[in-house]
This record gives structure tokens, C-alpha cells and sequence, in this order.
């Protein structure tokens, strides 16, 4: 409360901001000596300017900054900025903290990754506009700002992706993302201005209320439809999922956790607040029943992902239909809102589940992250007897793994068990089976990696070395947390759920 | 003051100290663990008998809640619980328990130590989980925790029954006392849970056990669910024969009976434990613990007591003919329980548990001078290699002689007293208003003369005659350690009967029979209050008010007279066949029949015929269900998703331009569903 008192309004995105003035110390400071670039340095900007702003986020969540102070209705205390088109409230802070926690996360590990490598200010830099777009996102209230955010995300990270310049891999998963990239933009461009047409304005509130007058028609369906679709590529949804095997495959391993963990929540904010706040069921439903849109999204992507996820054989390919399938699990949260379901409880469960599987998915690829730079070899197989040789290293793969796949080892446990029970709530009994059995589906392929790491004789020739500070101190954070979360959850939950309340 | 109930849970947790003891330092540890042994079951009869001072001494019942595992939601749903529960009888089994297993123990530093057997560890260990799993399922307070220490007994005698478990015998001996108990078991097993979903409960004692609703509700006060639509009392009927299932099965009833004798391969001092006080014991001791359930149901009584009767018949007609020592003690072990179910079901109440007390206290004199036996002939079983140990073992012979004349049911030997009132307590009853107790009376009748007629056989060859092999003439001598417990268990064999002299209480008077004074709680101070309901004249009451048990008027000394003359034929005729130096292999004169007794009646030739000819093709069938079509279907619904992963995975071709194809596809294909379910077009 303090704070709204002595801080100015525009204070208030401190988080992204943070990350922009992040972005360029490190610009400057790389133009400053270009030549004899010092990792330490760029590295320590990157995590502080990480660490910072996700010190502000928790700072405000913890004071209660653009959330209904005690006594106020459940839907007041949104700090509103720039004639309402940029919002911070509990939903936007929330997600912030999931995106601060991935970079610091990703940074960390990228120092170690990143050995040897030429364009190192420039890579951090990338990463932190992207996480600036990413963090406005959360805030994004009008389509305008949403847009131009989610540009913000998608250029640096298809530059990201191709960053390792001379792999041939990365560069063509580079131009594949960013090919599918561009026509997504411009399916969701389309479908913003088929809303404004019908609607006369790109503002959310504004665009609420002529939606809540009445009958809309076919123009206005097909520009949601659009949306949606603009958005499924962003949060990696079948059949809008094609460039994510390609770009996690051949990105940088750091730089795949950092796409699949918070990009991916980035386009989940967008996706709730656009569909729970501006298209309201309740009016929209005429027209175009999205939440029915979204069951069939929410199925397909489980289905197609998870079993795509059993034959392959390459690690990486595989965590990255994993995390398809768990863009698929989180769709729940507005697959589930259907009439009669506590749209706060539903909702907070997918955000949750986000929480958590910032923490578990970026974990894993950082495990990929670390093999990739001991050079054992991408594939399962190559993965034998990882184990016996970094037995930490691959313990907290365990942790993430039996997480992901939702086994009471990590929070992955108690957020999957939540979405079941918001699609319980939600009342949609096919929605609920399919996260069973997708589950059951996912616990063979986890459990594959996870027998080659323990149970399998190693190749004559693996030997391993170095044991990298940071990489390790990433995933040592990430495992903390995901097993923390396991009884933590709780607060977690609540926190969610009160945000959650503040848009239905 | 301390409450010395308090300390009552240590009676048993002593042995189970012992047992981890004997288990992780016995092999560092002088003698293997038998010190921890006999000092823990030591101090389990100090304290099972400080636990009789205080009842003799007008304190407790004592009844205590220790640990609710699973506590049921207020007024609904089951509480299970461990409690414990000391009342004159259970106090009178911890005491019998504890000083059999003490003197076991002692024995065994004769019977294994001094042997140089190999694995004593194991065999302390196994001796103080099997005295701790006794104890605890002595003084449980409720059927539950009584099943879960009852199949810790089976465990146990397992474990130990299979203690040379290198040889063949023995390990398979182990797997079928295992196998044939868990078969009764499963029927006690759905006892417990018939009861909790008729009663809600499994307490024993208090307002609200099971025993009590039962009876409130045959009186018309309350309520229960009955299920396949059976009558109250037809239900409870079912109760008490499934739980009844479990009692046949480890107190060795006919037709379960098969295990006890196969059971002899295991160490004799474990057999004396298993036949006087754990493991066969249990079996009865349950339906005295529960008497007040099963005093409300005529059927279940008149079974048990049929199958008593028969049973104490059949194997009694066994032992005559074997030729090995520990054999005809089994089949006596199995023809005695027979006796004290053929007393509980007889409305006997009192006559059973006295009959459980001395014969606890002879048979266990029995094995351990059978014990000696087998340590001086080297392990020779067989009573024809014997002869002429009389006068080569005095103390050994002397104090079996006692234990055998106390079996036979001489007077004034323990087996007498007790014996006579089983048969009298059957004999009023059936006079009165329950004919069908005088079959049982009867077939109790013939098994005297046999017993007696075994009994004397057995002691004959083995100590009297000539001897007939060298061993027989140069016996090994036995020490200290064998010697104290025969002449402890020898002279109470002699004196136990006193503790309820009722063929003589016309002339003693009522109030001088001390177990039955003691299990009325008479010596108490005051009413037992809500415990009342465990003592023999509330017992009494409910088999006259439910079970219809009328006791006609019989004189106690006519009976007793007739039990003694019958004896008396029995070792007559014993002495008549197997007397002088040489005696004569009489029952070869038997034929055929002797080959059917030899055979057991053919029962372990039908029993296995039931496991492999009939169980084994059912389960062959079952198994072939489960491969085939359980998983079978399993397989297939994995072989399928792997397929289709294949084919999902091939979606994934990398080409752009395919991806951009289906991307627009995908979109134009929701756009056209929904734009269609909208009307927009």
C-alpha cells in the first residue's frame, strides 16, 4: 500500500521495465569493448537485471499492488496505464513471476552454455527483450499492445533460435519458426481486425462492452477464431504446434526452455484475459461457443502430442511434444469454464499448473542444456549411464520428469490433480479422461529417458569431466522448486485463484 | 502408585525386543540370542502374573485404547484400533503363554546350543516374534487386531516349522501349515469384515463391542445390518462359522487338521510352543475370547462342539497306530483341542479353558521330555529303536510318565480334572434340552479309552522293555537345561488340577473351584460394571436365554467315575498288549484298517488331490484368461498407441511449406465447423 503512496503509477511495470534497461547496459557495455567480451559480466548484468525484476514482481505481489485491497469488490484495484491499454493486476504480476523465474533460470545456465560462443551480449540482450515483450504481454490490455508484444516476443526468439549460426540445425529451425511465426502474425493481425470492424475498437474494456450489447455475427466469430489461432501458435497448440519440435530441436537448449517455458505462459495470459475478459461467454456464446472451440483444442493437442511424444528418439523432440501436451493439459483452465463451474477455481488451476511447469519443463530442457554441452549425444540412447556419472545432475531430471508426467515427487502432482478437478468442475467428462490416459501415455515415454539415465551400461567412451557451476546451480534451483511446490502449493493456488477472480 | 496396568503392553513388547535383538546381535552374542530370549518371555510371565496378583486383588479389568490408525468420522464409519484388553482370561492365557515360552526357551539351549545346531539367530528371533505375535493377540481388545496377530502366529510358526528349510521335509511341512491355516484364514478374514459391516465394530469388551450389540439385538433392544437377507440370529450364525473358519484351520479341527502332524519336522521345542500355548491355542482361545457371541447361536455351538467331539475321536483312532514318538503327540495334540471345542460347544465354558490351561501345561511336558528323548537316541524318532530308557533317563522318564497319566486322564492327575468336566459340561447340557451334545458327549467318551490306550502304548515302548538298538542302551545324557523345565511343567501336571476340582465340588463345595470363581470375577471387587459381560455367569444366562442350553441335574462323581473307569480299560489294555521286555507289534494285527489309520484316513491324499487336481486346472483356466484377454488387451492397447505415435510422428515431415498447409487447414476446418454451428454463412 506503501508503494502506490510513494511510487509513481508507471512504477508499476517496474518488471518489464527492469528488463528493457537490462537489455541495453548490456548493449552498451558490449559496445563498449566489443572485442574481448567478458562472459562474467555480460552474464551477471542478465541475472541481476532477471533477479531484479523479479524482485519487483514479488515485492508487489506481496504488497498487494494492482489487487483489491481488503474490503473491495474482487474485480477493483487493477492499476490501469496509458488510457487502460496496459493493465497490472494479479494475473499480469503473477505470470511476470513465472517469467523471471525462467530467465534467471536460463541465464544462469546459458553461462555455461555459452563457452566459446561469439555473440554473447547479443544473445543475452535477445533474451531479455524477449522476456521485456513477454512481461507486457502479461499486461497487454488492448489488442494493439498485445500485438506489438507478442512481436516483441517472437523476433528475438526466432533470432534466438538460430543463434548458433554455424549449426545447420539451428539456423533452418530459425527460418522454420520464424516462417510459421509470420504467417501465425498474420492470421492473428487478420483476426484483430475483423474485432475491430465489428466492434469499433481495439481497447479490451471497450471492445467488452459492445461485445456485451448484443448479437455480433459471422465476422466477429471468424476474427475470434482468428485470435485464437494466433494465439495457439504461441502457446504451441495442434494444430498451430508444427514449428516447436523444429525450433526446440535445433534452438540452443537454454534457449528452448526459455521458449517452451515462458513464452509459451506468455501466450496463456493473453489467452485468458482475451477470452475469459473481453469475448465473455456468456454473450459471445451465439455466435462462436470458443469454450467448445477450445475442448476440441484442449483434446487434440494431449492426444496428438503425447502420443507423437512415444516414438521418438531424440530427447529433445520428445520434451518438446512433452511441453505441446501440456500446452495441451493447461487449456483446461478455459476448456473448463463452462456455465455452471467456480470459473476462479478452474481458471487458477491452468495458472498454477503454469507455475509449476515453468519450474519442471525448464528443468528438463536445462538437463538436455547440460548434455549438450558435456556432448554425450542427443538421443535416448546416448543418454545411457548418465547416471551413475552425474548423479545429481540426473536425480533432479528425475524429479522433473516423474513431475511432468504428474507423479507426487514434484508440484506437478498436485497442479495436474487440480486440472483434473477443474475439468471435473468444469464438468466435461471427456476433457478429464483425456488427461488421464494422456498421462498414463506420458509416464512411458518419461520413464524411457529416465531408464537409459539409470538402468542402462553406459558407452565405452563416456566420460564425463566438468561439472558446470551454473548449469548446475540451474537445475539445483529449478529441482528445489519443483519439489518445494509439492507442498507449497497451497499459497501457490490461492494466489492464483485470487488473481483469477479479478477477471471472471 | 503405579498403575501397574500401564506397564501391560511390555508383556508383550519384551519378546519383540528379544526378537530384534536375537535378530541383529545374536550372532555376536553368547549362546545366539537365547539370553535376550529367556530374559524377555522372564519378564513377561513377572509381569502376566503381577497382572493376576492385581485382578486376584480386586483391581482393573483393564481395557485401554493405545493407537487409532484409521479413527472414523463422528458416529459414522469404522474406528480401527490396537487396544488391549486384560480380564481374567486373558491374564490366565499371558501367563500360561509367557512360562511355556520361558521354559521353551531354557530348553532349547538343551535342545539346539548343546546340539551345535547351525542358524540360532534365526531360531531365537523366530521364538520371540512368535511369543510376541502370541501375546499381543492375547490381550487385543478387538477381532481385528486379534486377526492381524493371528496371522503374525501363522508367519511365525512358518518361519520356524521351516527352520531347517535346507532339507525337503521341513520346508515343505512350513508351506502347508502356511497354506492350510491361511485357508481357514480367508473365512476368518471375512468374519472380521462381515462383522465390521454388521456391527460397525470388532471391540470385544465394553458397551459398544460387538458381543454386546449382538445380544441387545437378539433381546430385541437394537438394531444391525443382517445381509442376504438372513434373520438376525441365522446371521449370526454366519459370523461365528466364518470366523469359526480360522479357528478349525489353526486349532488343527478336522478337516484342517492335516498340517499339525507334517509340522512335527520342525525343532521339537518349537513344537512344544506351537501345541501348548501359540499357534493352536489361538484357535481356541478366540472362541473362549468371543464366547458371549457364539453363546447366542445354538447352530454355531452345536458345530463346534460336533466337530470337537469328532475330532478328538478321529485323531485319537490315528495315534494308536504310529510308530514315531513326536507323531502320536501331534494326533493327541489334535484329539485334546478336540476335547475343549467339543467343551465350549457343549456350553462349557469354564471346562475348556481349564482343559486349554492343563493341557497347555502337559503337552508342553510332553515334547520337551519327547525332546530329551530325541536328544539321548540321536535324533531317533522311532519308538521301536527305543526301550528300556527308564531306568537310563530317570528325571526325563518320571516327569513324562506324569505328563502321559495326566493326558490319559488319570486320577489325580491335571488331564483328569479337566477332561471329566469337558465331559460332564457336555454331558448336563446334551441331558437337558440339547440332545444333539450327547453324540459328542459320546464320540468324547470312546476317545478316552483311546487316548489312554495310545498314551500308555507310547510310554511303554519308549521307556520300558529291553532296549532295542545300542542307542536305546547307551543313551546321551542331558543336562541341567532339559531337566528343569520337564521337572517344572512335571509337577504341575500333577498339582494343576486343583485349580478347579469339579468332579469333587459336591464335596469341596462350589465356591472352592478357583478358575471358575476366578473367570466369573468373583475375586474382584464389585460388579465387573460394563465388563460384565465377559464373565461365566453372564455367559451362562445367554446360553440358557439364547442357545437354549438347559443343564439337567448329574451327579459330578458318577461322571467323573465313568471317564476314570474308561481310562483305567485303556491302559489296561495297553499294559496287557505292550508289557514284558519284548513286546509285540499288536496293531499290525489290525490289517487293513491299520493301513487306513496309517494313511490318516486318506485326508492329505483328497486335500491334495483339492490343490492340484481341482485348484490348479481352475487356476490354470484363470491365468489363461489373464495372459490372453487381461493382457492381452493391455498389449494391445500399448501396441496400438505406439502406432499411433508412429503415425502422428510422421505428421512431422519438415517441410515448411506442409506445416503451413496444415496450419491453414486446421484453422479453415474450425472455422468452417463453428462458422456452420454459428450461422454465419
Amino acid at each position: 500500500m506503501a508503494t502506490i503512496a510513494t511510487l509513481p503509477e508507471w512504477a508499476a511495470l517496474a518488471p518489464a521495465l527492469t528488463f528493457a534497461a537490462a537489455a541495453f547496459l548490456l548493449l552498451l557495455a558490449d559496445a563498449v569493448s566489443p572485442e574481448e567480451g567478458n562472459p562474467v559480466a555480460l552474464a551477471g548484468i542478465s541475472l541481476s537485471g532477471a533477479l531484479v525484476s523479479l524482485g519487483f514482481t514479488v515485492w508487489y505481489v506481496v504488497e498487494g499492488t494492482g489487487q483489491p485491497r481488503e474490503g473491495d469488490p474482487s474485480d477493483a484495484g487493477a492499476i490501469e496505464l496509458f488510457d487502460a491499454t496496459l493493465v497490472v493486476d494479479g494475473m499480469s504480476l503473477f505470470f511476470s513471476a513465472i517469467i523471471a523465474s525462467v530467465v534467471v533460470l536460463v541465464v544462469l545456465a546459458s553461462y555455461d552454455y555459452l563457452q566459446d560462443h561469439p555473440y554473447q551480449a547479443e544473445y543475452y540482450s535477445l533474451v531479455l527483450l524477449a522476456a521485456t515483450g513477454m512481461t507486457m504481454v502479461t499486461a497487454a490490455n488492448s489488442f494493439v499492445t498485445a500485438f506489438i508484444a507478442i512481436e516483441l516476443v517472437s523476433l528475438p526468439s526466432y533470432a534466438l533460435v538460430s543463434s548458433l549460426k554455424h549449426n545447420r540445425g539451428s539456423v533452418e529451425a530459425g527460418l522454420k519458426y520464424f516462417l510459421i511465426g509470420a504467417l501465425s502474425s498474420a492470421i492473428f493481425a487478420y483476426g484483430i481486425s475483423l474485432v475491430y470492424v465489428t466492434t469499433g475498437s481495439l481497447q479490451f474494456d471497450a471492445v467488452t462492452s459492445v461485445v456485451e450489447g448484443g448479437e455480433l455475427g459471422g465476422i466477429f466469430g471468424l476474427g475470434v477464431l482468428m485470435i485464437l489461432g494466433g494465439i495457439a501458435f504461441k502457446i504451441a497448440a495442434v494444430p498451430f504446434h508444427f514449428w516447436a519440435p523444429e525450433a526446440y530441436e535445433g534452438a540452443p537448449a537454454p534457449i528452448s526452455a526459455f521458449i517452451s517455458s515462458a513464452s509459451k505462459a506468455a501466450g496463456f495470459v493473453l489467452a485468458f484475459r482475451v477470452f475469459v475478459d473481453v469475448f465473455t461467454w456468456e454473450f459471445v456464446e451465439p455466435t462462436i461457443d470458443w469454450v467448445v472451440a477450445i475442448q476440441i483444442l484442449a483434446i487434440v493437442t494431449m492426444t496428438v502430442a503425447n502420443f507423437a511424444a512415444l516414438k521418438q528418439e531424440k530427447v529433445k523432440r520428445m520434451l518438446a511434444y512433452s511441453s505441446v501436451g501440456h500446452a495441451g493439459y493447461v487449456l483446461i483452465a478455459l476448456a473448463g469454464l463452462t456455465a455452471g463451474a467456480d470459473h476462479a477455481f478452474v481458471l487458477g488451476s491452468g495458472m498454477a499448473h503454469l507455475l509449476v511447469y515453468g519450474f519442471m519443463n525448464t528443468g528438463a530442457f536445462l538437463y538436455v542444456a547440460l548434455a549438450e554441452y558435456w556432448g554425450v549425444g542427443r538421443r535416448i540412447e546416448d543418454y545411457n549411464g548418465l547416471g551413475a556419472q552425474a548423479p545429481f545432475a540426473s536425480a533432479t531430471m528425475t524429479v522433473f520428469l516423474f513431475s511432468l508426467a504428474g507423479l507426487p515427487i514434484g508440484g506437478g502432482f498436485v497442479s495436474k490433480y487440480y486440472l483434473l478437478l477443474a475439468s471435473i468442475e468444469g464438468e466435461v467428462a471427456l476433457l478429464a479422461i483425456a488427461l488421464i490416459v494422456n498421462s498414463v501415455v506420458s509416464l512411458f515415454y518419461y520413464t524411457r529417458v529416465l531408464w537409459a539415465i539409470w538402468a542402462e551400461n553406459p558407452a565405452a567412451d563416456l566420460e564425463i569431466e566438468q561439472y558446470p557451476t551454473g548449469l548446475y546451480a540451474a537445475l539445483a534451483l529449478a529441482a528445489l522448486a519443483t519439489v518445494l511446490l509439492l507442498p507449497a502449493f497451497g499459497p501457490v493456488v490461492d494466489l492464483a485463484n485470487t488473481a483469477a477472480e479479478m477477471l471472471v | 502408585m503405579v498403575d501397574v496396568f500401564n506397564l501391560a503392553p511390555a508383556i508383550a513388547l519384551f519378546p519383540l525386543f528379544a526378537f530384534v535383538i536375537a535378530l541383529f546381535l545374536g550372532s555376536r552374542m553368547p549362546k545366539g540370542g537365547a539370553l535376550a530370549g529367556i530374559a524377555a518371555t522372564g519378564g513377561s510371565l513377572v509381569l502376566s502374573l503381577w497382572m493376576v496378583a492385581e485382578l486376584a486383588g480386586g483391581n482393573g479389568p483393564y481395557q485401554e485404547e493405545l493407537y487409532t490408525f484409521i479413527g472414523g468420522v463422528e458416529g459414522e464409519g469404522v474406528t480401527l484400533s490396537f487396544g488391549l484388553l486384560i480380564d481374567p482370561l486373558s491374564a490366565l492365557m499371558l501367563v500360561i503363554v509367557s512360562l511355556i515360552s520361558f521354559l521353551v526357551h531354557v530348553f532349547s539351549l538343551g535342545y539346539m546350543n548343546d546340539e551345535s545346531e547351525t542358524g540360532l539367530p534365526r531360531y531365537y528371533a523366530g521364538l520371540g516374534l512368535f511369543t510376541f505375535s502370541m501375546l499381543a493377540f492375547v490381550y487385543s481388545d478387538n477381532l481385528l487386531m486379534a486377526f492381524m496377530f493371528f496371522e503374525l502366529v501363522g508367519l511365525c510358526s512358518y518361519l520356524l516349522i521351516g527352520f531347517w528349510f535346507r532339507e525337503r521335509a521341513p520346508a515343505s511341512a512350513a508351506k502347508k501349515a502356511f497354506l492350510v491355516t491361511r485357508f481357514g484364514d480367508y473365512f476368518f478374514l471375512i468374519g472380521v469384515v462381515a462383522i465390521f459391516a454388521t456391527f460397525g465394530t470388532t471391540a470385544f469388551a465394553g458397551d459398544e463391542s460387538f458381543v454386546t450389540a449382538a445380544e441387545a439385538v437378539l433381546d430385541g433392544e437394537g438394531e444391525m445390518n443382517t445381509f442376504l437377507g438372513l434373520g438376525n440370529q441365522a446371521w449370526i450364525t454366519v459370523l461365528g462359522l466364518l470366523v469359526l473358519g480360522g479357528v478349525i484351520g489353526k486349532s488343527a479341527q478336522f478337516p484342517l487338521h492335516t498340517w499339525l502332524p507334517d509340522a512335527m519336522e520342525g525343532p521339537t521345542p518349537v513344537s512344544a510352543l506351537i501345541h501348548a500355548a501359540t499357534m493352536v491355542a489361538a484357535g481356541v482361545y478366540l472362541v473362549a475370547r468371543i464366547y458371549g457371541f457364539y453363546a447366542l447361536s445354538p447352530t454355531a455351538l452345536g458345530i463346534i462342539a460336533l466337530i470337537g467331539g469328532f475330532t478328538a475321536f478321529v485323531a485319537a483312532t490315528m495315534a494308536l497306530v504310529k510308530q514315531e514318538l513326536k507323531q502320536v503327540l501331534a494326533y493327541s495334540t489334535i484329539s485334546q483341542y478336540g476335547y475343549m471345542m467339543l467343551a465350549l460347544g457343549g456350553g462349557g465354558y469354564v471346562a475348556g479353558v481349564f482343559h486349554l490351561t492343563t493341557h497347555a501345561v502337559f503337552k508342553a511336558l510332553l515334547f520337551l521330555g519327547a525332546g530329551s528323548v530325541i536328544i539321548a537316541m540321536h535324533h531317533n524318532e522311532n519308538m521301536w529303536d527305543m526301550g528300556g530308557l527308564k531306568s537310563r533317563m530317570p528325571v526325563t522318564y518320571w516327569t513324562f510318565l506324569a505328563g502321559s497319566l495326566a493326558l490319559a486322564g488319570i486320577f489325580p492327575f491335571a488331564g483328569f480334572w479337566s477332561k471329566d468336566e469337558v465331559l460332564y459340561e457336555t454331558l448336563i447340557h446334551g441331558l437337558g434340552d440339547s440332545p444333539l451334545l450327547l453324540v459328542g458327549f459320546a464320540f468324547g467318551l470312546l476317545a478316552v479309552v483311546l487316548t489312554a490306550l495310545y498314551t500308555i502304548r507310547m510310554v511303554l515302548l519308549t521307556f520300558h522293555g529291553d532296549p532295542r538298538t545300542d542307542v536305546a542302551e547307551d543313551p546321551e545324557p542331558v543336562r541341567w537345561n532339559v531337566k528343569f523345565p520337564l521337572v517344572v511343567l512335571g509337577v504341575l501336571a500333577v498339582v494343576a488340577g486343583a485349580l478347579n476340582l469339579g468332579t469333587i465340588k459336591e464335596v469341596i463345595g462350589e465356591e472352592n473351584l478357583f478358575l471358575h470363581e476366578w473367570l466369573d470375577g468373583a475375586t474382584l471387587s464389585g460388579d465387573l460394571g460394563e465388563e460384565g459381560a465377559l464373565s461365566v455367569h453372564h455367559y451362562e444366562e445367554v446360553l440358557e436365554v439364547h442357545a437354549g442350553y438347559g443343564a439337567a441335574e448329574f451327579p459330578a462323581l458318577a461322571n467323573g467315575a465313568i471317564a476314570l473307569v474308561l481310562a483305567l480299560v485303556g491302559v489296561a489294555a495297553a499294559w496287557y498288549l505292550y508289557r514284558g521286555a519284548e513286546p509285540a507289534p499288536h496293531m499290525e494285527k489290525l490289517g487293513g484298517v491299520r493301513q487306513v489309520l496309517v494313511h490318516n484316513y486318506y485326508q492329505d491324499e483328497y486335500q491334495v488331490w483339492l490343490a492340484t487336481g481341482l485348484t490348479y486346472p481352475i487356476a490354470r483356466v484363470a491365468n489363461m484368461f489373464d495372459q490372453g484377454v487381461i493382457d492381452g488387451l493391455v498389449d494391445a492397447v500399448g501396441t496400438a498407441s505406439v502406432v499411433a505415435g508412429e503415425r502422428f510422428r510422421k505428421i512431422q515431415t519438415g517441410v515448411v511449406t506442409n506445416y503451413a498447409a496444415l496450419l491453414a487447414l486446421g484453422l479453415v476446418l474450425l472455422i468452417l465447423v463453428f462458422g456452420l454451428a454459428g450461422g454465419w454463412f
